[in-house]
């Protein structure tokens, strides 16, 4: 029993840092209705800037994560001109493909400026674990729930509480009416991807600086942790994404302990098949599914 | 020398040539599928089972793993037909991250003439030599591989001109409209899944037996991601397009050594452009259509 109370918490905190891969790919899906599959590969440009910085200057962790945040965030604007702005709108599935060849681009750029592969990534925190009673807490993975849970906040805030908000909310809504409403679209959204790499840039520094290296692979583990940690909160939804991270966190940390390594990812994407299959909508986003799906069958 | 690289960039082509028409395919009912390379893997596992492990001819082998990948890919349709856009895209993705995941677990060797025959999970599957033991050299291989993929191709030019190319076209338009004309959409696009199930099984047998080794993680979502891009970069109008798009980034850049350190920076980028330009690809449906009218026109000269 203990050993899987145990399991749960390893499998929230690593959850956590899911969550907050999830919350950057859920604003930008939300916004654009167009999947990013360049998220993971631009953040991890972002950590190895911050890497950069860390082995030239040796600078101290605040200099490091001012410099992942900017470099990811640049990278997301690169990514936004090229894939998102310039193809029109409709042609979703070329977005897609194009910010997939510009994932290849961006690791190919990593590899030939990092030739090392894997470089060293100074800790936020070098504290022991925290014990409680038979329990055990790391305190990298507290910081980083905390982390998730302060942006979901500050989110929720920018969401509902701002102009800017209610512009995001009505362009996710229907672009063309927030455009007779005499919303600056394209400036919306330029911004809503430019809060989400910087969210990114936050959430790969928190990860990067608790497993203390970087390797270019990180791009691909960051863009399908996120994309599944969406698809099991539901996608579009800021706290279905939270949620999604931590169920994944938590099955994960489960099927390792129960199962054996070998059965971790299996058992994720097992999880991820079946909810797609008996409930798209996921934890979160069900109920606008199920609307989808009412308003084809009046059609 | 140089002829023994032609003969593997060429196989090789080839080969990549059947999973990119069968993402294709999937295009061109509106879907978009990440998991094509599950079939691919599926089928080269299930050949070199065949013709390493129970002594099957070659071209039994072939026909068994095509048969093996549509029924996989029958398996995943069915559950998955009722899901659209990105929940589609991510469920194939999802069910070929466990079929790969599934082959690094999975063990099941027999000894033949004292030897250990058989996939060893993740250190993959050794010795598939029907065609060297049969002795095909490599060129009467490229042949086949070529032999199969006019067919194929011309399965696909005669599917165009069809009824049943059309009403795939116009699911891949708007499933709704489709439905309003009596048309069983579900059961067309499950048709359309399995189709290409085999198409990519073909392609998988044909790579598992040329490679004579073959290992989970050569069927990461990597291969089935560049398999979409093909069809994308060569165009949706027609079947040509994927081999296009195929031939441009392997043929091309395979043959231009001096960008080979920054093939994927030239590529990445000369395909992002292009998508801003056309993004449809190069042989779009308004691009062949205006061909097909040149052409006829160029008929009715002649007459």
């Amino acid at each position: 029993m203990v050993d899987f109370i145990q399991n749960c918490l390893d499998g929230i905190m690593l959850g956590s840092s899911y969550a907050l891969l999830a919350i950057g790919f859920t604003l930008i899906f939300g916004v654009m209705r167009r999947l990013n599959l360049s998220y993971g590969p631009s953040i991890m440009v972002g950590a190895f800037i911050g890497t950069l910085v860390y082995l030239e200057f040796k600078a101290n962790a605040v200099a490091i994560a001012a410099a992942t945040v900017v470099g990811a965030v640049i990278v997301g604007i690169y990514v936004e001109r090229l894939c998102f702005r310039a193809i029109r709108r409709g042609a979703a599935v070329a977005s897609m493909v194009s910010s997939f060849v510009i994932w290849m681009q961006l690791e190919e750029i990593v590899t030939v400026v990092f030739p090392d592969r894997t470089y060293p990534f100074p800790p936020l925190v070098t504290a022991d674990p925290i014990e409680l009673g038979p329990l055990f807490f790391k305190v990298e993975n507290i910081v980083m729930f905390a982390v998730a849970a302060a942006m979901t906040v500050l989110l929720h805030w920018l969401l509902q509480h701002t102009r800017f908000g209610l512009a995001l909310r009505a362009v996710s809504e229907n672009p063309r009416a927030a455009l007779f409403m005499g919303i600056n679209v394209g400036a919306v959204m330029s911004l809503a991807f430019v809060i989400a790499s910087a969210f990114g840039g936050v959430a790969a520094y928190l990860i990067v600086s608790a497993d203390g290296q970087i390797t270019p692979l990180f791009g691909l583990w960051a863009t399908f942790k996120g994309l599944i940690a969406m698809m099991l909160g539901g996608m579009g939804s800021i706290p279905g994404a939270i949620l999604g991270g931590l169920l994944l966190g938590v099955v994960e940390a489960q099927s390792i302990w129960y199962l054996g390594t070998e059965y971790r990812d299996l058992s994720a994407y097992f999880l991820l098949f079946l909810f797609l299959v008996f409930r798209p909508g996921g934890l979160m986003g069900q109920l606008a599914v199920e609307r989808e799906l009412a308003a084809t069958r009046r059609v | 020398m140089d002829d023994i690289y032609l003969i593997a960039v060429l196989s090789n082509i080839g080969m990549i040539s059947f999973i990119a028409l069968s993402a294709y395919l999937l295009l061109v009912v509106g879907e978009i599928s990440f998991g094509q390379q599950a079939f691919f893997a599926v089928s080269a596992y299930g050949s070199g089972i065949a013709t390493a492990m129970w002594g099957w001819p070659i071209w039994l082998g072939l026909l068994w793993g095509a048969l093996v990948a549509g029924a996989a890919a029958l398996v995943v349709a069915i559950p998955t037909v009722r899901l659209r856009g990105l929940y589609f895209s991510v469920a194939t993705l999802a069910f070929a991250e466990m079929v790969r995941l599934i082959f690094e677990i999975f063990t099941y060797q027999v000894e033949i003439e004292g030897e250990l025959v058989g996939p060893d999970g993740s250190d993959g599957f050794r010795d598939i030599r029907a065609i060297y033991d049969s002795n095909v050299s490599d060129f009467e291989y490229l042949l086949i591989i070529y032999g199969l993929l006019s067919v194929v191709l011309i399965g696909f030019l005669i599917l165009e001109r069809s009824r049943l190319g059309a009403i795939f076209r116009m699911i891949g338009e708007d499933p709704l409209l489709t439905e309003m004309q009596g048309l069983n959409v579900n059961a067309y696009k499950i048709l359309a899944v399995v189709m290409a199930g085999v198409v990519a099984g073909i392609g998988g047998a044909l790579y598992a037996h040329l490679a004579t080794y073959v290992e989970p993680k050569i069927f990461n979502v990597m291969l089935g991601v560049h398999a979409l891009a093909y069809g994308l970069i060569g165009g949706l109008g027609t079947a040509v397009g994927p081999l296009i798009g195929v031939a441009i980034d392997i043929g091309l850049l395979e043959s231009i050594r001096a960008i080979s350190g920054y093939r994927m920076i030239v590529f990445g980028g000369l395909v992002a452009v292009l998508l801003i330009v056309r993004p449809r690809g190069l042989l779009d449906e308004a691009a062949v259509h205006w061909l097909r009218g040149r052409w006829r026109g160029l008929v009715r000269a002649e007459n």
